[in-house]
């Protein structure tokens, strides 16, 4: 993989600027003392042990998702699926966070995280099956499936898991089922941790060992022409990878929609909407398909995301400009074009040349 | 005539073109006269490219200027380029395979009627012209997917011309040409050229820079180290000059010694991927202790066959025997394990993952062992010494082992590839193409390493379709024809016209 540069820095900076430009035009044209409502949005994402809490519960699923993304990514497979791993885990984590009555805590959770990353694997394993033994395009094979987990999950929730008789929803989990969650104030939980483990390990097993090595020698790269004919020319099994990546992808994505269920909601209902399984690709490529960077980035974007929840609660501006500010700097970081035209500048190739000595 | 001050088509003065991290053009000049052939010989990332990116505006120098016929130009776009009449032909070609040789000629520039429709009858028309008046053979109505690599050459050259080039770039034409359709294009270049035209030819082949051109101007890292009428100069000054120290252009060995069989193979007949019988039952030895070579023009087996040794393709009847054992059900790993290693033809994307780093590609053949991984931890410690040692022995040049390998000069990914393969001193190594895209000074250091390998008692099977090659480093050769050997013979005692025939299919 290609790594961070000081050009990648400055498109960043860049960005960031003509980002609060359009946001002040926007909030200046819509009425709004944009000073104040920057102010707001800095208060609302990092002020404050309330604010900085509820920041780093966000970041969680997204942490979760990208590692998920990242990986499938690497080995090559351009899975757009996890979002579908997300429900399918989150459900049967719920399931089993109600289902076993009779365990401990620490057992009971493990059990229901482990249920739910299985679940989410096992999601992965059709168009992980279709890709290598039939050449079916894993894209429009885990996009359709996003679509068939809703309807699952909506028609579990509504029919065999259906608890309330009053709303579509299952029963709540048992008290040993659920993930801590650690002040009265915010809803942040155990999950933040085990988010952020998962990344470490993730970047652990791909940068550091021989399982890693042979995972990522079919792709390793955005542009996944799979199967790159190197790792079987090799001798590496690289279908087995593809799969495996694919399976290790499901897995997380499962974890991410177990955390939700077992730290936030502590059930699973018809209306839970997830978008962080989307989301997490546009992260994972912002971090340059770095588990760590995939970390960093979720952090950012779930500041972002709670700075604009804010501003939304306490102002008329509504929430969606967060969505319009983050496309517009996710255009900037995805700008390759712009990076590399960024060369022609004398000074540019001088720091660039300085920041990566220092690297070395 | 010589008193005059001949007239130039190009001058270029101090240009200097600078990358991150290296200088690829220093303060370089470079004249070509009107109507001559001029070649630019040097060896991969002498900056011969990059002078002619920036001829054609792909690149915009840093400093210097460029005049075309006199008058000093800016060309900072290619559309510029052919305003001026610079017409380019890529090493890679950018035809589009469904197109016809016309629509590929025209596109972009097509003729119209009044309508607004495009005037198909003029286009061939205009191309079936200009394609006689330059003898250039190529069917208008002939889809590029069907066409032959020389056609495709062709189609690529008239495209220049249709488009009004008076001054052709010609990047390393012959790379893919076997030595007929070579002929056939120098023939080309010399009526072009009668016909008034000015024709660049870039080349590291100097006998070809002997045969065809006029003058010749060598670079080495990125200067010009001379320039010279072609006739006043030798293919051995021209070596010299540039790698830069004294070359010996034959190989030097003594008499191979093989000793006991290593592979065998028995009447091996492969499928190609359309399902086509590609080797028809085939039946050779490689022994320790000698180099057999396998000549013949591109897609005539070759490709199937190795692919088959090496376990990338299943065979559909006959036996390969290594050391003795079948090992037609192996799986690569388990050959490789056996003790045979494989330099692909297809460096970029079988014998490298361009997308990482140049020490993971280094390490795919040894990685699971210590002291590079223990555990199925990696040592990056161990990794970097051990990678860094390779880069040192076989010359790859690069800022450092942790850059991509896809951000590597061709020569240079040939490097790592060869580094990898032959670290691990295999009882029989398959080489196919091992030069391809290497520039001179290093085709000897990897003929030399080849040799070695022989000497050491260990066998090569080489695969190449330089004709030079294989027929100055293998013992022995065999002539490959439609999937069947037409001949094998001694190298030492058989003469570039009668491998020509036989590569032909013509047995002697």
């Amino acid at each position: 993989m290609e790594k961070f540069s000081f050009k990648d820095i400055l498109v960043l900076i860049a960005g960031l600027f003509i980002t609060a430009g359009v946001a002040y035009a926007i909030l200046t044209v819509t009425g709004f003392i944009p000073t104040d409502i920057a102010k707001l949005f800095y208060e609302g994402a990092f002020v404050g042990q309330r604010n900085i809490l509820n920041t780093l519960n966000i970041a969680t699923p997204y942490i979760l998702t990208s590692v998920a993304t990242v990986i499938s990514f690497r080995v090559g497979m351009f899975n757009i699926g996890i979002n579908g791993s997300m429900y399918v885990g989150a459900l049967y984590a719920a399931w089993a966070g109600y289902r076993f009555t009779t365990l401990g805590h620490l057992s009971h959770v493990s059990l229901c995280i482990f249920i739910g990353m299985l679940v989410g694997a096992l999601w992965m394993l059709m168009p992980a099956l279709l890709r290598v033994y039939a050449g079916v395009s894993e894209i429009i094979s885990t996009i359709i499936l996003n679509f068939v987990a809703v309807l699952f999950v909506s028609y579990m929730c509504n029919g065999p898991f259906r608890a309330a008789p009053i709303a579509p929803t299952t029963a709540r989990i048992l008290e040993t089922a659920e993930l801590k969650q650690y002040f009265p104030n915010s809803e942040f939980h155990t999950g933040f941790f085990i988010a952020v483990f998962v990344a470490f390990a993730a970047y652990f097993v791909l940068n550091k060992t021989t399982f890693g090595y042979e995972l990522r020698s079919g792709g390793d790269g955005l542009v996944g022409f799979y199967p790159s004919r190197y790792s079987s020319y090799l001798g590496i099994p690289s279908d087995r990878s593809a799969i495996t990546g694919m399976l290790i992808s499901g897995a997380i994505g499962g974890l991410a929609g177990a955390v939700i269920v077992l730290g936030n909601t502590r059930n699973f209902y018809q209306e839970m909407a997830f978008n962080q399984g989307f989301d997490g690709i546009l992260i994972a490529i912002i971090g340059k398909l770095e588990p760590l960077g995939g970390l960093i980035s979720s952090l950012f974007y779930a500041a972002l995301k709670n700075g604009g929840l804010f501003v939304d609660y306490k102002t008329e501006v509504s929430r969606e400009i967060v969505v319009i500010l983050m496309s517009i700097l996710i255009f900037f970081v995805s700008a390759q074009k712009i990076v590399s035209s960024l060369e022609r500048f004398e000074f540019v190739k001088k720091l660039d040349k300085f920041f990566s000595r220092k690297v070395k | 005539m010589n008193k005059k001050q001949k007239e130039l088509a190009i001058e270029v003065k101090g240009i200097t073109k600078s990358y991150p991290g290296v200088v690829a053009n220093k303060s370089v000049d470079f004249t070509v006269n009107k109507g001559e052939i001029h070649a630019l010989v040097g060896e991969n990332g002498a900056g011969k490219s990059t002078l002619m990116k920036i001829l054609y505006g792909i690149e915009q120098p840093d400093e210097g200027e460029v005049s075309v016929n006199g008058n000093v130009v800016q060309i900072n776009k290619v559309d510029a380029a052919i305003k001026l009449g610079i017409g380019m032909v890529h090493q890679e070609f950018h035809l589009v395979p469904s197109f016809t040789a016309a629509e590929n000629i025209g596109l972009g520039e097509e003729p119209r009627n009044s309508n607004g429709l495009i005037n198909w009858d003029k286009l061939n028309k205009d191309v079936s012209e200009i394609a006689e008046k330059y003898g250039l053979d190529v069917d208008p109505n002939l889809r590029m997917i069907d066409a032959s690599v020389g056609v495709q050459q062709r189609t690529e050259i008239l495209k220049t011309l249709y488009r009004n080039a008076d001054i052709l770039i010609l990047d390393e034409p012959t790379a893919v040409l076997t030595p007929q359709e070579t002929d056939e294009l120098f023939q080309v270049i010399r009526s072009l050229v009668d016909e008034g035209k000015t024709v660049i030819f870039i080349t590291h082949k100097l006998r070809e820079v002997m045969e065809i051109s006029d003058r010749v101007t060598v670079m080495r890292d990125g200067e010009v180290q001379g320039v010279s009428e072609t006739k006043k100069t030798s293919v051995k000054e021209l070596a010299n000059l540039m790698v830069g120290r004294e070359v010996f252009l034959q190989v030097k060995k003594e008499k191979s010694k093989p000793t006991d069989v290593v592979l065998e193979v028995k009447d091996l007949w492969v499928h190609d991927a359309r399902g086509l019988v590609a080797v028809k039952g085939v039946n050779f030895e490689v022994a320790k202790g000698e180099i057999v070579g396998i000549a013949g023009v591109d897609g005539n087996g070759q490709t199937e066959l190795v692919e088959a040794l090496a376990g990338l393709r299943d065979t559909s009847r006959g036996e390969i025997l290594f050391e003795g054992k079948n090992i037609e059900k192996n799986s690569p790993r388990q050959r490789r394990r056996e003790g045979l290693a494989h330099i692909p033809e297809d460096r970029s994307n079988t014998g490298l993952n361009v997308r990482l780093a140049i020490w993971e590609n280094l390490i795919g053949t040894s990685y699971f062992r210590s002291p590079l991984s223990r555990g199925g931890i990696v040592s990056m410690k161990n990794i970097l010494r051990h990678s860094n040692e390779l880069r040192e022995t076989f010359d790859i040049r690069s800022p450092g082992v942790t850059i991509r390998a896809g951000s590597l000069s061709g020569g240079n990914q040939q490097k790592v590839v060869v580094a990898r393969e032959l670290s691990e001193e295999p009882a029989l190594t398959i080489a196919s193409q091992p030069t391809r895209g290497v520039d001179i000074g290093n085709i000897e250091a990897i003929h030399e390493q080849i040799v070695e390998i022989r000497d050491s008692g260990k066998a090569v099977l080489l695969i190449s379709a330089e004709l030079d090659e294989v027929m100055s480093v293998a013992d022995r050769v065999g002539v490959i024809y439609e999937g069947e050997f037409v001949e094998w013979v001694d190298p030492s005692k058989v003469n570039q016209e009668q491998m020509g025939l036989y590569m032909a299919g013509i047995k002697g």
